[in-house]
């Protein structure tokens, strides 16, 4: 095309008073700020190197279109280059040094949800959600057997042979990718929760929870799914729910709440931390010497958006046999997978060189197994660790446990 | 003259070049790119948006570029981290806009001669995470040490928090590649080789090139100077019951003489007032405390241990109390995240709002700073009697030179603007603030700008008097080495290089 003189300089602006109401005041906290330190630690920008990509250009483009410079339709594609890790909110001066007394805290998150929510709602929709999100609601489940339809007629298959109950007060919700995909993940969760003698049965008819269709902006979508799925708790009688995975706990104790208020009451259980307490309080013991050498990966979801990472250390330093080396937390503030907030399905490529990059930072410390706790994160960074000259192999924290435990895997 | 607006065959002849996915003409790419922190005329950002932006991966493709530019007399303005404070990487005529910051890869690590060359496009906490697993790192540290990257440290000459110790930019850097306006590539240093560190062959074309702001053009490609990886950091903040005793104390210690000392933060009376904003200020300090000297120091834990024993007889025999560790240790540490707070900014009647940062930096002698720092608190006390929308926010002193910290200063007044109520009046008042601000530091003695660079609206003016015969020379260099003024033309008042008088001369 030819360019021709910058244009659109004075239009009105496509955000409703409500959305500025929301989001004027942080995007000009960013603005103002202007420090970009958010963007070394930003796993899509290590890749791609493009400042629309940065939480700077997110927050700024807020700005620019009440300013009218910019609409939805020329910065929807920019907020596609998300994970919604949580990095850039955590190494933010505004959050780091002066959010607790102004109370306030930047959320790079929940802007690019909205704005992706308002480019779906605008009518701009990107080809690989929007069969993603179509997949989904015919489906009940995420469609993540790559074209092998998922279906609700085998939504608890994972749990064949395991004599599960249906229901009661605690109730272990599957995430899709290991309801369908890696199910050696929930029957190590269920073993472990057996031999801890933890009661709890499955859902009647579970959904996916939605969160996924929330991250990539289909609102209503996210929100149909929650009222089916905390519907089924009730019938069920449900008072505490188990979750395996951080991407359900963030859809949980985040966007349920926000839903439904006051009303939703029911108790989220992270199975990382009930594991990490069992162990402490004696009631699960690892005898079982697992002779890995190992790092861990930190949920970006646990550590960088709920600051969970000492719970899943404790569990490793507990198996014994295990060597356990360890990156802290904060260096995997840049670290990612990149399998989060359907980035991975719309950019498979960008995500692929970010799990790559994140498994040659495994294997610069000399180790034969990379421990992950989010089973999302677990196919891309099984996928290059396998592909690797000496292969790194990726498993579950809690498929370790069990192991540990002397549960017999499958 | 170049022209604003390209071609569609320049924009093809771009993607053929650079390769289709890395050419943008869409709006938020380019909207994107039009600014840097400094203030920014909100009002009129559409002036300032380039018409297409290219990511280039290697010195061919910029090469290239800015042969294809000087075809079509078409604008290139040169942007790494975008996080310069003058406006460098800010387009004044539109145009191309080269963003390096795809080309960041280490090129050679070279443990034996110590040097490390790198790509344009790396920041210089990336470069230390790769550098420190060999005991070596590149001790370029400026405020924006995350996010500022190593072509845009040479685009502007940049200074570094630990400068005193390990030297600035320009001692750091031993010679890089540059693509020239008229897009032939040399290799410059201090004399030929890449990894000479002196040489008293020919001219010192190193510097020339040195905070060119992008007027002279890009480079591709920098061989860094590695040191050893400091064995031990000391850091010591001490408390003051007046400017003046302080301003003293700060002088002793930077003439201690004591090698591994890195640098003397003054910290003012309204600065102070500034971080006591927020209680999670390391200043919970009473108000009697009137002024902060900080000091730090790096080198082997034996030569650190005595120095350090130096240093605090030097504050503490000056006047100064000394903070103790935990404060010295832990505001040193967070040095680079401190430097501005939106919610900082107050208006007049003590309202929060939110305000971006706009530090004035100049060099100023020591014998000079306190009056100085009278006349610069002045013009932001008038600028804020007329426009509620700015706020003083205190002002530095850092040692500012390489080696020898003893005697001139960075010398910075802070101040918070409240950029949504920008309009045409007050923009223009700023502009004479920043002027004012300049000339009392040519005045005595100093020079407009520090580190950031004085090709700012207002401040720009002033270079002509400071630089006096000097800037005729800049003129000339200009006009020969871009004929066709493509690179960031606007800049530096070198559009005057190109006007009938100047060509006849």
């Amino acid at each position: 095309m030819g360019a021709g003189a910058p244009s659109g300089t004075s239009g009105p602006s496509t955000l409703t008073p409500e959305f500025l109401a929301e989001w004027r005041n942080a995007a000009y906290n960013c603005y103002s700020s202007g420090h970009k330190f958010c963007r070394e630690v930003c796993p899509v920008m290590q890749v791609t190197r493009d400042e629309s990509h940065t939480p700077t250009a997110f927050h700024a483009n807020v700005v620019a279109m009440e300013g009218g410079h910019l609409s939805i339709e020329d910065v929807a594609s920019d907020y596609v280059h998300c994970t919604q890790c949580g990095a850039c909110e955590l190494r933010c001066p505004n959050t780091l040094f002066t959010g607790d007394f102004y109370r306030f805290r930047t959320r790079t998150v929940d802007l690019v949800k909205a704005m992706r929510t308002l480019a779906v709602d605008s009518g701009i929709e990107q080809p690989q959600w929007k069969e993603w999100n179509e997949l989904t609601e015919r489906f009940r489940s995420e469609p993540v057997l790559n074209g092998t339809p998922v279906s609700q007629d085998t939504v608890a298959a994972w749990a064949t042979g395991l004599d599960l109950p249906v229901g009661g007060e605690t109730i272990l919700f599957c995430d899709c990718e290991a309801a369908f995909y890696r199910t050696s993940l929930p029957r190590a969760v269920a073993r472990i929760l057996q031999h801890a003698s933890v009661e709890f049965g499955l859902m009647r008819e579970q959904w996916c929870c939605g969160g996924p269709a929330a991250e990539m902006g289909y609102a209503e979508q996210a929100r149909r799914f929650a009222e089916h799925n905390v519907a089924d708790w009730r019938a069920a009688g449900a008072k505490r729910i188990i979750v395996l995975d951080p991407h359900d706990y963030i859809t949980f104790t985040e966007d349920y709440p926000r839903y439904f208020g006051e009303e939703f009451d029911f108790e989220i259980v992270l199975m990382v931390e009930l594991v990490a307490e069992l162990v402490r309080e004696g009631k699960l013991e690892l005898t079982v010497p697992i002779e890995r050498v190992a790092t861990y990966h930190d949920a970006c979801r646990l550590n960088k958006r709920k600051g969970i990472h000492e719970a899943p250390r404790e569990i490793l330093r507990a198996i014994p046999g295990l060597t356990f080396k360890d990156v802290d937390h904060v260096t995997q503030w840049s670290y990612c997978s990149g399998a989060g907030a359907g980035f991975a399905i719309e950019r498979p490529e960008i995500a692929a060189e970010i799990a790559r990059r994140r498994v040659e930072k495994a294997a610069e410390l000399e180790i034969d197994t990379l421990v992950s706790a989010c089973v999302w994160s677990e196919r891309p960074l099984t996928e290059q660790g396998a592909g690797r000259q000496q292969p790194i192999e990726v498993v579950d924290l809690m498929e370790l446990v069990a192991q540990a435990a002397g549960l017999e895997a499958d | 003259m170049a022209t604003a607006g390209l071609e569609a065959s320049a924009v093809d002849e771009l993607r053929a070049i650079c390769g289709h996915d890395y050419v943008f003409t869409g709006k938020s790419a380019r909207y994107n790119r039009a600014r840097v922190p400094a203030p920014f005329p909100l009002h009129r950002w559409a002036d300032h948006v380039p018409d297409a932006v290219v990511l280039p991966q290697t010195a061919q493709q910029i090469s290239e570029v800015v042969k294809l530019a000087n075809r079509y007399r078409i604008p290139v303005v040169p942007r790494a981290g975008g996080t310069g404070l003058t406006d460098g990487a800010v387009p004044l005529r539109h145009g191309i806009l080269v963003d390096v910051k795809l080309m960041n890869r280490i090129l050679e690590l070279d443990l034996e001669d110590r040097t490390v060359t790198v790509q344009p496009g790396i920041s210089m906490l990336k470069l230390n995470e790769e550098l420190k697993k060999h005991g070596v790192i590149y001790p370029d540290n400026p405020a924006s040490y995350p996010c500022s990257l190593v072509g845009g440290r040479i685009g502007t000459s940049g200074w570094s928090l630990i400068g005193a110790r390990y030297g600035h930019t320009r001692d750091l850097v031993i010679s890089f590649q540059i693509v020239l306006p008229t897009g032939e590539l040399i290799e410059v240093g201090d004399g030929g080789g890449r990894k000479v560190r002196k040489s008293s062959t020919g001219y010192q074309l190193k510097h020339l090139f040195m905070g060119h702001q992008g007027t002279l053009g890009i480079v591709t490609e920098a061989t860094l100077e590695l040191v050893p990886r400091p064995e031990a950091e000391f850091s010591a903040f001490f408390t003051y019951p007046d400017y003046m005793t302080a301003w003293r104390s700060t002088g002793a210690l930077a003439k201690s003489g004591v090698a591994t000392l890195a640098g003397v933060v003054l910290f003012d009376e309204r600065k102070l007032d500034y971080l006591r904003r927020d209680d999670e200020a390391y200043i919970p300090q009473p108000p009697e405390v009137k002024a902060v000297t900080a000091t730090a120091m790096y080198g082997n834990a034996d030569e650190v241990r005595v120095g350090a024993k130096r240093l605090l007889k030097i504050g503490l025999d000056s006047g100064g109390s000394y903070l103790g560790d935990e404060i010295s240790q832990g505001d040193w540490a967070s040095r680079h995240d401190r430097y501005a707070t939106p919610q900082h900014g107050r208006t007049r009647s003590g309202q929060v709002a939110l305000m971006s940062w706009h530090c004035e930096d100049a060099s100023i002698p020591w014998t000079a700073l306190p009056k100085v720092r009278e006349e610069w608190h002045a013009i932001a006390d008038r600028l804020i009697q007329r426009f509620d929308m700015f706020d003083d926010w205190g002002m530095f002193a850092y040692t500012n030179g390489a080696y020898k910290p003893w005697a001139d200063y960075l010398t910075e007044i802070d101040i918070g603007i409240w950029e949504m109520q920008w309009d045409d009046e007050s923009w223009t008042a700023w502009v004479e603030a920043k002027r004012d601000i300049a000339a009392v530091a040519i005045a005595h003695g100093g020079s407009i700008s520090a580190c950031h660079g004085a090709c700012r609206e207002g401040e720009v003016d002033l270079v002509p008097l400071e630089l006096g015969g000097g800037f005729d020379v800049m003129k000339k260099i200009k006009r020969a080495l871009d004929p066709n003024n493509i690179m960031n033309p606007g800049k530096y008042l070198l559009d005057q290089a190109y006007e009938k008088e100047e060509v006849e001369e």
